[in-house]
């Protein structure tokens, strides 16, 4: 008997079983509601920066107006940086639901200001926002093992078991094609919505592509695992017990696990902590004697040696030259956390091997450019474009140029990594 | 001899640790009627399911037109129609739509004409022919199964308590259909517990005790097998 005909006969069949019908509109609902979700997430994240954009270029209009030296004009105009959602986003938010995407950053020190939104452990945490990736990690394994553990187990409870065996010219072919017929249901049912979402938004093909073969991968793990515990002959709440044990397992204890460990082994700097070393830093700064401040400043930007003489009480340059003190101060607490948090992703990568729901959420969030890597990337391309504002400033300041409001119109603008990727 | 059909050859079977068929042998030839008698437990539904390929032989050989069963199931399932002791079919579908889907799994495409005078044969009621079967009885759900076995028009059925649940009329012509299906030529293996009824059909009868055969009755010129004889035997030998 051809594939074909038996696909059409237990697609036929499965039509007439309300309860199988049910779970994959509960599936597909489910997958709607996570690309929707998604979706509105993404554009009000773009809402948002749009909306900062305009209200970022008027209030640094309006504060330079107002201001008089080149000093006062850092210290007022704040610099929208953010990083747009990807196209593939709204499939797998991952990190841009805990770590920021966005900062009002000023030309203080700069490390506080990072971290002064990011002071949880974002890294290693899991995804709370319900999307399809969260549909593809988490639920399709509990729908895959719903349809397929008792395709033997509950015919051979009805009775027909024998009777279907005896009939079928080959009764792996029987099994094999109901399991097809729910397996490509369900798939279907859940991927569409996703397609959907990637049109809406505009994603690459290679994007979708990728995101597909990801979804396959983990489609097919289950499927055969199911397909293998179904084929034991113990009674299907027993197979159901088994497989759902399987699925807590890897999902959720061997994930919380292996972070628990990666966090032990891999001792990274906290974001609050970093934040108080610079604030101390900076505050210490107004009580010591300036020239212990300009030498320490000098040490690392030997360029300002001839500009470093402070003879005022107050001087717009001593002040920029602490707050970079503040920032040398950390540099080594923010350089060991950043390279602590790649090692963490790296080990992390490692451990979702044990963890399909874990190695399917980390690709998608690869592929969607919204993973621990970007978020890393992103805040390095804060400290690029901070560290231009004081290319820009320093000079000025230093120098002692007279002030001309025209210069500003060369103020380093923000330019985000992507406009969508 | 050649037209031996179906032989069991030092058969010996288990079910996990337990012996459950010890050392069986028998015949039956094109177009008999060969009925297995035994108590409950003694091995008579284990014996068809060794047939149909559901379970290994330990020893010995189960023979379907001389080939062991256990060499090539596919083709032993093509051949061989079974009728399972509870016959329980798709409680959401309707007899004919049960059947279509049986036959299908076989291969097998018939008319929905067809499957109205085969249930018709049985004498299923014309109102249930599309009634969903959880609202059948026993001896409704019972004749759709003998249908969908008949449709199969295959040389060899293997039928497990047939008559189980149908009424006496019903019985009566159950028993008329499997003499004229055997005069056609199918073979048929029974099991049954309905002694006058095997008496009046089979041409062989075995008795089966604790997986061992304990007698064998062959019907006379006439055609048939003396009750009374095997009842006798049956109480002496069979009883478990
Ligand atoms: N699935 C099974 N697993 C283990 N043992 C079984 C199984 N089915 C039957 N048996 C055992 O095999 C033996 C023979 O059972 P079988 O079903 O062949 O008896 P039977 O002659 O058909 O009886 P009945 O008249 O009650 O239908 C019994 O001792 C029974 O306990
Ligand atoms: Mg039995």
């Amino acid at each position: 008997m051809s594939m074909f005909s038996s696909f059409t006969r237990e697609l036929r069949f499965f039509l007439k079983q309300p309860a199988a019908i049910v779970l994959v509109l509960v599936a597909i609902s489910l997958s709607v509601f996570s690309v929707w979700s998604g979706l509105s997430e993404v554009e009000r994240q773009q809402e948002t920066i749009e909306r900062l954009l305009v209200a970022d270029a008027k209030d640094r209009a309006a504060v330079l107006a107002k201001e008089s030296d080149y000093g006062g004009a850092a210290y007022y105009s704040f610099h929208l940086t953010y990083d747009p959602p990807s196209r593939l986003a709204f499939a797998a938010l991952g990190e841009r639901d805990t770590s920021p995407w966005k900062h009002r950053i000023r030309m203080l020190a700069l490390e506080a200001q990072i971290y002064e939104s990011d002071t949880a452990n974002a890294e290693l945490a899991q995804s709370g926002q319900f999307d399809f990736a969260f549909v593809l990690s988490i639920l399709m394994p509990v729908f895959l093992i719903i349809l397929l553990h008792d395709l033997r187990a509950s015919e051979r409870a009805a009775g027909r078991h024998d009777l279907l065996v005896a009939t079928s010219a080959s009764d792996n072919n029987l099994w094999r094609s109901r399991a097809f017929v729910r397996v490509i249901l369900l798939s279907i049912g859940v991927l569409i919505p996703f397609l959907f979402g990637a049109m809406v938004s505009g994603a690459s093909l290679l994007s979708i592509v990728s995101v597909l073969g990801i979804a396959i991968a983990q489609i097919l793990f289950w499927s055969f695992l199911c397909l293998w515990a179904s084929a034991r002959s113990y009674a299907g709440p027993t197979i159901a017990s088994g497989l759902l044990a399987v699925w807590m397992l890897t999902t959720f204890v061997v994930p919380a696990m292996s972070d628990a460990f990666i966090e032990a082994i891999i001792p990274a700097p906290e974001g609050g902590d970093i934040i108080l070393t610079q604030r101390e830093s900076v505050n210490d700064a107004w009580d010591l004697p300036k020239e212990a401040t300009m030498e320490t400043f000098v040490k690392e930007h030997p360029e300002w040696a001839e500009y470093a003489e402070i003879n005022r009480p107050f001087e717009w340059k001593w002040y920029y030259a602490f707050q970079q003190v503040g920032d040398q101060s950390v540099a080594d607490m923010s350089e060991k956390r950043r390279a602590a948090i790649l090692k963490r992703d790296k080990a992390a990568q490692w451990f979702a091997f044990l963890s399909p729901s874990s190695l399917t959420e980390r690709s998608l969030t690869g592929v969607a450019g919204t993973d621990a890597k970007a978020a890393m990337h992103y805040q390095q391309h804060v400290r690029n474009f901070h560290g231009s504002l004081r290319e820009y400033y320093y000079p000025l300041l230093f120098k002692g140029a007279a002030y001309e409001a025209i210069t500003l119109a060369n103020l380093p603008r923000f330019k985000a990594l992507s406009d969508r990727k | 001899m050649s037209n031996i059909v179906v032989e069991a050859r030092n058969l010996s079977v288990m079910r996990g640790q337990t012996p459950v068929l010890s050392d069986i042998n028998f015949e039956v030839r094109k177009g008999e009627v060969f009925a297995l008698l035994g108590g409950n437990g003694a091995g008579k539904s284990t014996t068809l399911h060794t047939f149909l390929g559901l379970l290994p032989p330990q020893s010995g050989e189960a023979i379907l037109f001389g080939k062991a069963v256990h060499s090539d199931v596919a083709s032993v399932r093509s051949k061989v129609a079974y009728l399972p002791e509870a016959a329980t079919l798709y409680g959401h579908l309707t007899a004919i739509e049960n059947i279509e889907y049986f036959l299908s799994l076989a291969g097998i495409k018939k008319s929905s004409n067809e499957i109205v005078q085969a249930l018709d044969r049985v004498s299923l009621q014309k109102e249930a022919h599309n009634q969903n079967m959880e609202r059948y009885s026993k001896g409704m759900r019972q004749k759709t199964a003998i249908a969908l076995a008949l449709l199969r028009e295959t040389p060899v059925l293997f039928l497990d308590e047939p008559t189980s649940g149908l009424d006496p009329v019903a019985i009566d012509e159950f028993n008329q259909l499997i003499t004229s299906l055997a005069a056609a030529g199918t073979t048929i293996v029974m099991v049954t517990h309905d002694v006058y009824g095997a008496c009046q059909v089979a041409h062989r009868i075995a008795l089966l005790r604790r997986g061992a055969l304990v007698g064998s009755f062959e019907a006379d010129e006439g055609g048939k097998i003396d009750t009374e004889t095997v009842h006798a035997a049956f109480a002496e030998r069979a009883a478990s």
